[in-house]
């Protein structure tokens, strides 16, 4: 097993059912032992590839999919639905997954509801804008507010 | 990072907070950009990309300068 397979197996069991895997459900569904599969997780958090709960081993965010639900909805055009963590994740969930989808969020001013939608490998014109407040050298000083 | 329904939506935010507004770009850019961050995360060999790599891929999608370099975080990647 390698933290590959650990990272791989966590993004399909969200992509499947939304729901992220357990450490022990991880060792058995990789055939090894539960301290081999939790000893992966520490090694992927502290590599940021995941984020855990704090004090926990129970992941929050496998990049791009969060394992809770957020304001930024996937709904893909075969049904399934996904949480982004942010409106970059939830667009890059649906290149992730190669194929058409939208994605469902607020402007984070009034709150009024606002599409994305992906078809053909294109994003649909729309007045909306994108605004980062950090510059990216100041990104990883705090992940959740760029 | 957040979406705003408007330039003027982006102002009135940053008013409220007290903030200077950032960098201002349209969802087809992010998309851009999402597409290579993100779109290979279900392959095995699937590595974070360098601040070079990830500035490489800011320029593609037309965002250049000073916002969209790493400066002095360059020794870890984004």
């Amino acid at each position: 097993m390698t933290d590959a397979d650990v990272r791989l197996h966590i993004l399909r069991e969200l992509i499947a059912g939304g729901v992220a895997p357990r450490v022990g459900d991880t060792g058995k569904a990789l055939g090894v032992s539960e301290s081999d599969a939790a000893a992966a997780y520490d090694r992927l958090t502290a590599n940021r590839v995941i984020v855990l709960r704090p004090g926990t081993r129970d992941v929050l965010m496998a990049a791009p999919l969060s394992a809770v639900p957020t304001p930024h909805v996937v709904r893909m055009t075969d049904g399934r639905s996904h949480y982004g963590n942010c409106v970059w994740d939830a667009l890059g969930i649906i290149a992730m997954l190669g194929r058409d989808g939208d994605v469902e969020t607020v402007c984070a001013d009034c709150q009024a509801p606002l599409t994305l939608t992906v078809r053909g490998g294109a994003v649909a014109p729309t007045d909306a804008v994108v605004h980062f407040a950090v510059p990216a050298a100041r990104w990883l000083e705090d992940i959740v507010f760029t | 990072m957040l979406l705003f329904r408007s330039e003027e939506h982006v102002r009135r935010w940053c008013e409220m907070r007290g903030l200077s507004r950032g960098a201002v770009f349209t969802p087809e850019q992010l998309w851009t950009i999402a597409k290579p961050w993100h779109g290979r995360r279900l392959e095995r060999d699937w590595q974070r990309f360098t601040p070079d790599e990830a500035e490489a891929v800011f320029e593609s999608a037309g965002l250049t300068g000073a916002f969209w370099q790493f400066g002095i975080s360059r020794g870890q990647s984004p």
